[in-house]
């Protein structure tokens, strides 16, 4: 199912997904929206509402749904494991809570890891581009310095450009200020406001914070399973 | 095709946790160089056990058998109706020994593989000095074949062997023999035989083997001077021996010489199934052992690989969700346990030739040897290069494939 619809950056239909544990329990109840490209969404809701579960649904990595889900216009439900990681890859960069950078790599490292698995660039054009994003990032005279040896703001900002560095189709974020102050806060939102103004990047998020998602184009809230 | 980023992410493990991973090469080590030294040093025992038992034995003896059954002479005749009645029957050897033993060598002698071959004229005899009498095996043998096949000359404490080649009356006895005999170099020994026959000849030499029966009751003339004593023609022997390049083809080449001759043709391992089983069991120990060993050494890596499974396990989920396959996951963790291989591996090899050296030095008199024996054999090193990497191998891919099956939203959300 090819969408030709080309403002759309990704389309959920339906979509439901089941808890089993301790008791069937169902988090998502039939969401339905679509994102448009250069959208910067954020998801909004109480503890349990099911965003996190929402976003790892959209995310791919969740596979366990029923419903339907097409990003950059291409469908991925009933895509096997591997097939998803691929795409993962190439069209989908994550910034996580934590930041979860490799501890023994340096910052451009963990920066060229996405680009090198893709393996679309020469190993010199990748260490260009990841500088390069570094620099947008206002970090790029941490490049060689290991990961662990960076205060938590820098960290969060080196895993925004190994999101970025594939030139992904969305962005998605799951919390990503909520490890950091209110500077840095500041910082990391601002760099995704620029981004997806400045260079048009999807970007979707789920936050607790309320400044976050009020600054953002569009809310979407989640209440018990439904958007409101 | 898999990517190189897993390799240099697989290296990055392994040389940010240095103690641990040389904690799991050394196992590999230890286990790998036991395996060597202990496979060398069971090498080395059943070759010494070999060579001493070969200072008497020969590869393949060729003799004359008795008639192997005797018992029913009738079974042939098959008429129910004819009434047998046989009185006192018994069992006559027509041909006694080897008549043709020049024809039977030349004919053998184009065999490949075998390496010697020495007549010899066995009798059983009285050896006597005086009073004391004591039976034992007069052995007549070719003085020069008997030493190339069995260095007997080695054994002589006392004269010379070559002294034999001279002296056509001269006798080289065992130690224990000639001590019970009280008889010295030099002294004159008488010897019966069972046809009482009695010739006297002189002692040339005494020889010792360590080998109880044979220092005991045993000694050397030469074969012409024998077959006097039995009146026998030229030619006539009771044994011939021979020996062949690899004593473990004895049955092989055995075999294909008893198409050549009527006379039994006889491998060692058939006559002496204990020393092969002594072998075999040897080798079993050793391969038993050691493998033991290095199972516990793979013990130690899966454990070690599972602990660096669940220390990256945040690092695992971050790559899956960048894109890397269950495929790259297993790559990057089972090529860290195979560096590990690899590595221990070659260490061992080398450690265990250097333990089993240094165990070389060690002395040891006891019998023919004069320190604890090792013998290398390409085979062991080969063996234990391929089980350190099978070991290895599995230990890492358990723990492997355990990572490529984590679900990473589970570990990113908890």
């Amino acid at each position: 199912m090819i969408d030709t619809n080309n403002d759309i950056a990704l389309k959920a239909t339906k979509i439901s997904k089941y808890f089993n544990e301790p008791q069937k329990f169902q988090v998502l109840k039939e969401i339905s929206f679509e994102v448009k490209k250069g959208e910067f969404l954020s998801l909004i809701g109480k503890s349990g509402s099911g965003k996190s579960t929402l976003l790892y649904v959209l995310s791919t990595m969740d596979t366990d749904f029923e419903g339907n889900l097409t990003m950059n216009g291409m469908d991925l439900t009933n895509k096997s494991q591997n097939e998803l990681a691929k795409f993962r890859n190439e069209h989908i960069g994550f910034v996580f809570q934590f930041h979860y950078l490799l501890p023994e790599f340096s910052a451009l490292d963990n920066v060229m890891l996405p680009a090198l698995k893709l393996g679309k660039y020469s190993k010199e054009e990748i260490k260009k581009s990841a500088i390069e994003k570094l620099n947008i990032l206002g970090i790029k005279d941490q490049a060689n310095k290991l990961t662990s040896n960076l205060s938590g703001g820098q960290q969060q900002r080196v895993a925004i450009a190994r999101a970025l560095i594939n030139n992904p189709a969305v962005i998605m974020g799951d919390e990503p200020t909520g490890n950091l102050d209110s500077k840095n806060s500041g910082i990391v939102f601002d760099i995704f406001k620029e981004l997806a103004s400045q260079y048009g990047q999807t970007i979707i998020t789920v936050t607790h914070d309320d400044d976050f998602a009020a600054n953002c184009d569009r809310v979407i809230e989640l209440t018990d399973g439904r958007l409101l | 095709m898999r990517n190189p980023t897993n390799y240099k992410i697989a290296l990055a493990h392994l040389t940010s946790r240095g103690k641990q991973t040389l904690v799991a090469v050394l196992s590999v080590t230890f286990g790998i160089s036991m395996y060597v030294f202990m496979n060398s040093f069971m090498s080395g025992v059943n070759n010494a056990q070999t060579d001493l038992a070969f200072s008497t034995l020969a590869h393949i003896r060729i003799y004359n058998d008795l008639p192997e059954d005797n018992t029913n002479l009738m079974a042939n005749l098959e008429d129910s109706n004819t009434v047998i009645h046989l009185r006192n029957p018994k069992v006559m050897q027509y041909t006694d020994g080897i008549k043709n033993s020049e024809a039977i060598i030349h004919s053998i002698s184009t065999d490949e593989g075998i390496t010697g071959i020495a007549p010899q004229l066995n009798i059983n005899v009285f050896f006597r000095n005086g009073a004391t009498e004591l039976n034992g095996l007069l052995s007549g043998i070719d003085v020069q074949y008997e030493n190339d096949l069995f260095g007997t000359a080695q054994y002589i404490i006392e004269g010379s062997w070559d002294n034999l080649k001279t002296r056509n009356d001269g006798i080289i006895m065992g130690a224990g023999l000639a001590q019970r005999l009280s008889l010295k170099l030099n002294d004159n020994a008488t010897v019966i035989t069972a046809d009482n026959v009695s010739r006297n000849y002189k002692i040339v030499g005494i020889f010792k083997t360590t080998l109880g029966s044979i220092d005991n009751g045993k000694a050397f003339i030469k074969i012409g001077t024998a077959r006097q004593l039995l009146s026998k023609n030229m030619g006539f022997v009771s044994d011939i021996q021979i020996n062949v390049a690899d004593y473990n083809k004895a049955p092989e080449i055995a075999q294909r010489l008893s198409a050549k001759t009527d006379y039994k043709v006889e491998p060692w391992q058939e006559a002496n199934g204990q020393l092969e089983a002594a072998n075999g069991l040897r080798d079993i120990i050793a391969i038993s052992v050691s493998l033991t060993i290095l199972m516990v050494a793979g013990f130690g890596i899966y454990n070690i690989m599972n602990m660096t499974v669940n220390e990256k396990i945040r690092e695992i989920a971050i790559l899956k969700a960048i894109g890397f396959d269950g495929g790259d996951i297993v790559q990057i963790f089972l090529t860290q346990s195979i560096i590990i291989g690899i590595i221990g591996d070659l260490a061992g090899l080398f450690l265990g030739y250097v333990v089993s050296n240094l165990i070389h030095l060690i002395p040891f008199k006891i019998a023919n040897l004069e320190t604890l024996p090792i013998a290398f054999d390409v085979w062991d090193f080969i063996m234990a290069f391929l089980f350190g990497l099978i070991t290895t191998f599995i230990a890492g891919y358990l723990p492997a494939r355990k990572a490529s099956k984590l679900d990473p939203v589970e570990i990113i959300r908890s």
